[in-house]
């Protein structure tokens, strides 16, 4: 792109030096002259050669600019782009500086369109990008390009009269009006002055479909940078006429569209053009023509109803100063009311604000068209809700709660038979020695089975997946719930792991302070009833003292006593056990926690700020927002470029 | 060739004919569905308001449709026809909203009532009927015909008054197809200006193609290039095939314009002698009726296979979502016997239950872990196959909104938590029931919980049914997972089998079906035998 905007420069430059050659050729058909012909020739061939190169580049030429423009754009090199972009002005300054230049908020809407087609190559197909391409390649191109100059094409029906329109404008015949329909077959320029060859190859318009003014008859100096581009007809039969029409309109800076008392309805127009255009309204100008066909005052009820018709279409007018579309009737064949336009053109060509105006057009309408791939519905992000309730699943996953609760009992029985008293265990240990081995799994499980849930898993992993992406738009989820997936893959394996590790400590549950302590007075109770016992065994067989009453009471404590510790204990241990339980319950469930976020909602988050990255990127290209200046390199390069010529901006715009 | 008599069987088989065209049916959204809806309705209302009456009642009088692009003088051209006022004229587009219908007052009764055009509510205007009429007629709201009649046209002549083909207002574009869909003879009108615009060149193709009579009358011709226009529009006609067609030149008047003036009769003097030539010359009536009859007979043949074929795009389209479906369930049935053999139930919570049974866990506590983590297989099976669906859905351009269901996942949860509980309560009606017998019966709970694991298991289980064979004996225990395993593939087949039918039910509810293709085909051959 960078050799085609020098060699378009140079043509531009080479200009003025071959128009004074041909002073007495207003009308210059070129190589009609014998020498200046020669200059305009090689001129001529430099453009021809220009406009070759340009569709070569896939600048924007014809259908094949898509593909091409597709290709410019998928090269996956930012920085290239980039430094062609940032080496232009430079180039520039050493000819003309007559570039275009935007004000600073298209600019940076320019820039954050641009940052944001970058962040979202990798999201987006190149289709939906293609659009914001052209846009910022248009913005580019134009850049490059005479600002003094205005291109406005003469758009129509066929029959409407845009060429006897285009020769009212240009003061001479120079574009063949005829009865034969449709007339005129390819568009044909008209410069008021100098230095808009680059402009002119940019449409791809030959040297010999160039002419000029005649001179001398417009006095008006503010028409000088108006470029009249008459089209041919968008709604004949002739389809190629159609496909010329509709790349040129995406070129231009403004319109005109002629319409015809008969014609002014038609459904081709108002849908196919108008109503696709409607947010170009300030760079469009509606001309009822042929108003000498109209008897009477019938002019004002056409006029009135077409301004009906536009205002349905959505397009602004521009009536009491507001900004808008010009709308106007004039009868190009009588001259009645042509003056009013070549008014409202020389001053709309004057105020020299026509291009960037087009551009922020076509931004907003790129953006527009962006925005169901952009834009969500409500807030997005994970609530904490949804985090809480993915830590349960996988928490149930692991079966933290079961474990936790037999974990509980677990210490709860073993300190009930710690605790308890010798006789009852001597019974336990007899009724299992009785029973057999009935322990239903004595053989402990295998390590390398699967102990998490795998539906459980992914279950929760697609929830919140589903949940991330609520109100996001397509791709974005596409991308966020694919993350999720990935994140879920090797999780149950990471779960069944760390279950088996959170399983291990427990084995050997820790003892409360009291329980030597309960245990040996478990054993005083029954030295009490041996005591007591041998005790009164003695006074049977009379080695001590008959005293009934002491033994009996102290057998008496030991028997009631060692029942109560047990209780005792039982219920002191109830608080500890719970807490056991709770505690290994937490650990596996914090560890199954910490598992779920590292895998996958730390790569959601990251997928959804990044989506929120480029939200907010969306929202600079609409413009809402008060723009920052160069936030990376990339945008630096563009940005010092453009301020350095800030000073040229026309104060007028 | 159709004879201009009237033939039953003839009228039978165009009615059979017309049954199926309207029973063809096109609900989803296929790139081609649009077009076939459109090619639908305009097929009905050629049968309706023209085949059909016309065969019916060949000696009808001749309906004339005048259509063309907005502006171009349709009206202002009938009412110099007629030679009075009849529809209005004006520069606003589209002027005419209303159809206007002018004839002999003689033939009024052919079109007062709903012979042809039976969808528009007539409007009769007696003659020298003010402009409250008029307003009346277009207050009306609904699509109306205004009936107008004229002593100055011949009798059997009907002159109708469309609205613009190519006009903003769509219902008008709408109405003028249907209108003309009703002609006899078609008058497309067009002007100097737009002779090479290509709606109206679209409008002649049809034309040509339905082999209607067709005349063409260049209108608003500024009279200093009538010879040029002419000659290039002729020139354009031939190139088009359509050398042949009358060709009428109208040059441009004040009067054009509108505001009620109407053309000098030498203006129109020549179409006017043409039409009535057809109305009462018997062999160029008869002509120039059989010509669109058999024209609309003829295209026939090319435009219901068009229409067998949407409706057979239409059957494999829904074919192919309900292939996408049952291969979603069939995928995860499959999965779901995998995992319920390799015990993936017994995972999680239930395994820690297991584990600490019976020491730390009862037998009621085991078995509800057991049921619900079947549960929560079934269902993660359910929205696994729906999210494959919607998947496939997405990629069909056919599904459509079918895709956007309400998400209903908490209903398909709780469908197959009750089918899974359910499944629970035969199980232990089949464990009472077993243990009935047994002299020392254990606890049948217990039973339940060790033979719900068993099944449900797989090799982790193992023990528990060794320990269900060593409380019950090894020939109950076995009988027990036996009835238990069909039991539950069963229940199992039946959940997932109920979730892929409720997936079905919208599709089904449209009820696209093979026949229609075979039915419209079979009509037109039988309507090809009796021609």
């Amino acid at each position: 792109m960078t050799a085609v905007t020098a060699v378009t420069d140079h043509t531009g430059g080479q200009e003025p030096a071959a128009a004074p050659a041909e002073p007495d050729a207003p009308v210059a058909p070129a190589g009609s002259e014998s020498d200046g012909a020669e200059v305009s020739g090689v001129t001529e061939a430099v453009a021809e050669a220009a406009g070759h190169a340009d569709a070569a580049a896939g600048a924007e030429t014809g259908a094949d600019a898509d593909a091409a423009e597709e290709s410019a754009w998928d090269d996956g090199l930012i920085a290239r782009r980039v430094m062609g972009d940032g080496e232009r002005p430079a180039r520039e300054e050493s000819f003309q500086p007559r570039g275009l230049t935007y004000d600073a908020p298209l600019r940076a809407r320019l820039d954050a369109l641009r940052e944001l087609v970058g962040l979202s190559r990798t999201r987006l197909d190149g289709q939906t990008l293609a659009e914001a391409g052209r846009v910022l390649d248009q913005a580019a191109a134009r850049r490059g390009l005479s600002e003094r100059h205005t291109v406005v094409a003469v758009a129509g029906a066929t029959g409407s009269g845009k060429s006897t329109l285009f020769n009212a404008l240009a003061g001479v015949a120079i574009s063949d009006t005829g009865v034969r329909r449709p007339t005129t077959a390819a568009p044909l320029a008209c410069s008021w002055s100098d230095g808009a060859a680059g402009l002119l190859d940019r449409l791809g318009i030959p040297g010999r479909l160039r002419r000029r003014p005649l001179q001398g008859t417009d006095p008006d100096p503010r028409m000088a940078g108006l470029v009249l581009i008459d089209l041919p007809d968008h709604d004949s039969a002739a389809l190629e006429h159609r496909e010329h029409v509709e790349r040129m309109l995406k070129l231009v800076d403004a319109v005109i569209w002629v319409v015809d008392p008969e014609k002014y309805a038609d459904a081709v127009l108002h849908e196919r053009y108008l109503r696709p255009l409607a947010g170009h309204a300030e760079v469009t100008f509606v001309v009822l023509n042929q108003t000498d066909r109209l008897p009477g005052d019938s002019a004002d009820l056409v006029l009135d109803d077409l301004r009906r018709l536009l205002d349905e279409d959505g397009i602004a007018l521009g009536e009491h100063g507001e900004p808008g579309a010009t709308v106007l009737a004039l009868s190009a064949l009588t001259g009645d009311g042509v003056g009013e336009l070549r008014d409202a053109l020389a001053q709309f060509v004057a105020e020299r604000g026509a291009a960037a105006r087009r551009i922020s057009a076509d931004l907003d309408a790129a953006a527009r068209r962006l925005k169901p791939v952009y834009s969500a519905g409500r807030r997005v992000g994970l609530s904490e809700r949804a985090r809480e309730e993915f830590a349960d699943r996988l928490a149930e996953a692991v079966g933290a709660g079961a474990a936790g609760e037999a974990a509980e009992r677990a210490w709860r029985r073993s300190a009930n038979k710690a605790c308890g008293t010798p006789w009852l265990r001597l019974w336990r240990w007899y009724e299992a020695q009785r029973t057999g081995p009935s322990a239903v799994q004595a053989e402990s499980v295998p390590v390398d089975e699967e102990a998490t849930a795998r539906q459980r898993v992914e279950q929760a992993v697609r929830i919140v997946g589903d949940e991330a992406v609520a109100g996001l738009p397509a791709p974005w989820a596409q991308a966020v719930r694919d993350a999720a997936a990935r994140g879920g893959e090797g999780l149950p394996e990471a779960l069944d792991e760390l279950a088996v590790n959170a399983a291990l400590p427990a084995r050997k549950p820790p003892r409360p302070g009291w329980w030597p302590m309960a245990v040996f007075v478990q054993a005083l109770m029954t030295l009490l009833q041996v005591v007591g016992g041998f005790w009164l065994f003695g006074q049977v067989v009379g080695v001590a003292e008959p005293n009934l009453m002491a033994p009996v009471l102290l057998m008496l404590a030991g028997i009631v006593g060692g029942p109560c510790v047990e209780w005792a204990c039982r219920m002191a241990a109830r608080g500890p056990a719970r807490r056991y339980g709770q505690e290994a319950e937490r650990s596996l469930r914090e560890a199954a926690a910490a598992c779920g976020r590292q895998r996958v909602l730390d790569p959601v988050a990251a997928e959804l700020l990044r989506y929120r990255e480029v939200r907010e990127q969306y929202v600079r290209v609409l413009g809402v927002v008060p723009p920052m200046g160069g936030r990376s390199t990339a945008t630096g390069a563009f940005t010092v470029g453009g301020e350095r010529r800030e000073p040229l901006v026309p104060s007028g715009g | 060739m159709v004879t201009l008599d009237v033939r039953p069987q003839l009228l039978d088989a165009l009615s059979a004919l017309r049954d199926r065209v309207a029973a063809a049916r096109f609900p989803l959204p296929l790139p081609g569905a649009p077009r076939a809806r459109v090619n639908r309705e305009e097929l009905l209302a050629q049968l309706d308001d023209y085949l059909v009456p016309r065969l019916k009642q060949p000696e009808a009088p001749l309906l004339v449709v005048v259509g063309g692009s907005t502006g171009a003088g349709k009206s202002t051209l009938v009412n110099s026809l007629v030679g009075r006022q009849v529809s209005e004229a004006g520069v606003l587009r589209p002027t005419t909203r209303t159809p206007v219908l002018v004839c002999h007052p003689d033939d009024h009764h052919w079109f007062a009532g709903l012979r042809v055009l039976p969808e528009l509510t007539r409007v009769w205007v007696p003659q020298g009927g003010d402009e409250g009429g008029r307003d009346g007629a277009a207050k009306a709201g609904e699509r109306a015909l205004r009936v107008e009649t004229a002593g100055t046209l011949p009798r059997g002549l009907a002159l109708l008054d469309a609205p613009d083909i190519d006009s903003l207002v769509a219902e008008n574009r709408v109405l003028a197809a249907e209108l003309i869909c009703a002609a006899d003879v078609w008058v497309m009108v067009t002007t100097a200006a737009r002779y090479a615009d290509a709606v109206p060149w679209h409008l002649l193709r049809t034309a040509k193609e339905y082999d209607a009579t067709l005349v063409t009358v260049l209108d608003r011709v500024p009279h200093q290039v009538v010879a040029e226009v002419s000659r290039q529009y002729g020139a354009l006609l031939a190139k088009a095939g359509l050398g042949e067609v009358p060709r009428f030149t109208v040059p441009e008047l004040p009067e054009s314009t509108g505001n009620g003036g109407l053309l000098p009769a030498t203006a129109v003097a020549p179409l006017r002698a043409w039409l009535t030539h057809r109305v009462q010359d018997e062999q160029a009536r008869a002509f120039a009726l059989s010509r669109t009859a058999t024209g609309l007979l003829d295209s026939l043949n090319s435009r219901m296979p068009e229409l067998a074929g949407a409706v057979a795009a239409q059957h494999a389209a829904s074919v192919r979502l309900t292939a996408i479906v049952d291969e979603a369930y069939e995928r995860e049935q499959t999965r779901v016997r995998g995992r319920l053999q390799a015990g993936a139930v017994l995972a999680g919570g239930a395994l820690a239950r297991w584990r600490a049974y019976p020491l730390d866990c009862t037998a009621g506590e085991l078995l509800d872990a057991v049921v619900e983590s079947l549960g929560t297989v079934l269902a993660c099976a359910v929205s696994a196959a729906d999210r494959r669906i919607d998947d496939g859905w997405q990629r069909e351009a056919a599904a459509g909104d079918l895709v956007a269901r309400e998400p209903d996942g908490e209903g398909a949860d709780h469908r197959v938590g009750l089918c899974v509980r359910r499944w629970r309560r035969v199980l232990e009606e089949y464990v009472e029931e077993e243990l009935r017998g047994l002299d020392n019966p254990p606890e049948a709970e217990v039973v339940a919980a060790l033979l719900a694991t068993a099944l449900l298991g797989g090799r982790r289980a193992r023990s528990a049914g060794e320990v269900l064979a060593e409380r019950i004996g090894a020939q109950a225990a076995l009988k027990l997972r036996d009835r238990g395993g069909r039991l539950l593939s069963s229940y199992v087949e039946k959940a997932l089998k109920d979730e892929r039918e409720r997936r079905l039910a919208p599709l089904d509810a449209l009820d696209v079906q093979p026949d229609p293709q075979a039915e419209l085909i079979a009509a037109l051959s039988v309507l090809q035998k009796e021609r």
